[in-house]
């Protein structure tokens, strides 16, 4: 064996320690809550390969303890997000099921304590009935193999300092997942346009921020085909029976203990979620 | 796949044709290729890795009596042949305009399918333009010409709001405001019956496979500007042609 190859071997064995690590001390944060510093500035992780590669190992490292996939969340995909991130295309990470939260009557709860620094934001959840594993998925082809849709408020929350994150920060920490709840599973919704299909999300009584399909990347269905896309050139598919929310329709609002938000999405019933 | 000596004299002209984006004059010599010699070529020019589906043409039993075929033609729709909201005319040789209905397939349709099992495999259907762009000089040509040339298919729009069912009534084109182009969608034909005969032909349709179903009307030359479908319900295409 050459000097040379031993050389790249010890550098791609310590690359492989590093995301290691950086995935366990993204999942202790998250366990034990605590926040920690932004990987870009503390470890120079600047990259997106690296960063899904942080994410991928944590999402193994909570299976292998149980964690079950829901299915997957699209992030960054409104033109002002992006152009703040100073990225032009979004990003995916993993919905963890521990942290769904079941509407029983349109009503869920989740418990404050769990997060770190949580805000909210009103989505469209897609179905997907059909694995798609071809190349070069477009959004009708995803709008064809979804059974249903549903309406969906995501809690965002983030293991870094202060939500002090660039592109590469919010890749390795999940895209900065933090929960989520949904209305139910919709089929007409399947077939209004998802472009011009309104929200309006209420904070403690009072409309609070208004947002449009169009919102995501134009179209939801756009920032599925993304997905399945970016997914399948990691070399994993877009499995039937997986829940993919499809990005914010409208800006973030900060939760605190005892908020209550009231998604409201055209022809859908109304989705309340308090933190307890 | 190998072509004979008079297959591959036809693909070389539309292949040069083509790649020089010239008009050649159709119906000017006899090719001494029949209808499964022209499908030959139509397969050995576009290139089967990333075909992700088909085009009907000659989809009304007038316009088959006038090309002297039994049937309807169909091409094959690459990748690379979905345009997203533009036209470019300049890509083209001299492109037309048909307003369309197509269908994304949710499951595969074996060949040998049933007309049942093409409704069950129907993920939604779309409204389409079928930017068509034949290599054969205002669109002059003999059946096997046409079939060789992809059905005249040059490139695809697809609207984004799906549909659960064909919509009815008259699908219409309007360039520029003006209404350009119309036809009733009891021309299209039984959906569940063509998608069989195609996949039939074509030896079985894969799932996420798009299908153009045929234009109800005359297609128009394309010309820049805003390009709008419309049927009677309210879904809506809308691009711009540059």
């Amino acid at each position: 064996m050459s000097e040379r190859s031993t050389a790249a071997e010890k550098h791609a064995d310590g690359r492989e320690q590093n995301i290691d690590a950086l995935a366990q001390r993204l999942d202790r944060a998250w366990e034990e809550r605590f926040t920690i510093p932004p990987l870009t500035e503390s470890e120079g992780v600047t990259d997106a390969a690296t960063a899904y590669a942080i994410q991928t190992r944590w999402t193994a490292l909570r299976v292998a303890r149980g964690e079950r996939i829901l299915g997957r969340k699209i992030g960054l995909t409104s033109k002002a997000v992006q152009e703040q991130m100073g990225v032009d295309e979004p990003d995916y990470g993993t919905l963890w099921a521990s942290r769904y939260f079941p509407a029983v009557n349109g009503r869920a709860e989740a418990p404050i304590d769990l997060f770190l620094q949580p805000r909210v934001e009103g989505e469209i959840a897609f179905l997907i009935g059909e694995t798609l594993d071809r190349p070069g998925v477009t959004p009708q082809q995803v709008l064809a193999v979804t059974d249903a849709l549903a309406a969906a408020v995501e809690i965002v929350d983030s293991r870094i300092d202060n939500w002090r994150i660039r592109l590469a920060d919010t890749i390795a920490d999940n895209a900065s997942y933090g929960g989520l709840t949904l209305g139910p599973w919709s089929r007409s919704l399947r077939k209004s346009d998802l472009r011009t299909v309104g929200m309006v999300m209420s904070h403690n009584g009072r409309p609070a921020v208004f947002g449009v399909g169009a919102a995501a990347l134009g179209h939801p269905a756009t920032a599925v085909a993304w997905l399945a896309n970016k997914l399948q050139s990691f070399g994993i598919p877009l499995r039937a029976g997986d829940v993919v929310i499809s990005g914010a329709l409208a800006a973030t609002i900060p939760a605190r203990q005892g908020d209550i938000f009231v998604l409201e999405m055209h022809g859908q019933p109304p989705l309340t979620l308090r933190f307890v | 796949m190998k072509l004979n000596a008079a297959e591959q004299a036809l693909a070389d002209v539309i292949a040069e044709a083509r790649r020089n984006r010239i008009s050649m004059p159709g119906r000017a010599r006899e090719w001494d290729v029949d209808i499964a010699s022209a499908y030959r070529i139509q397969r050995h020019l576009q290139t089967q890795a990333d075909c992700v589906g088909y085009k009907l043409g000659f989809i009304s039993p007038a316009k088959q009596a006038q090309m002297g075929v039994q049937q309807p033609i169909y091409g094959r729709i690459r990748r690379s042949m979905l345009l997203e909201g533009e036209v470019r005319l300049s890509d083209f040789i001299q492109p037309r305009l048909e307003p369309e209905i197509a269908v994304v397939l949710r499951k595969a349709l074996p060949a040998e399918a049933e007309p049942g099992m093409a409704a069950h495999a129907v993920g939604g259907y779309f409204l389409g333009v079928d930017v068509l762009d034949s290599v054969w000089m205002d669109y002059c040509f003999s059946a096997v010409e046409v079939i060789a040339d992809n059905a005249s298919g040059g490139a695809f729009l697809l609207g984004n709001r799906l549909l659960e069912a064909p919509p009815s009534g008259t699908l219409r084109l309007y360039l520029n405001g003006v209404l350009r182009c119309e036809g009733p969608m009891d021309a299209l034909g039984n959906v569940e019956e063509r998608l069989c005969w195609l996949a039939r032909s074509v030896g079985g349709l894969a799932a996420g496979q798009i299908v153009f179903l045929g234009s109800p009307g005359q297609a128009v030359p394309a010309e820049a500007g805003v390009l709008e479908v419309r049927s009677a319900d309210d879904p809506l295409l809308l691009a711009k042609v540059a």
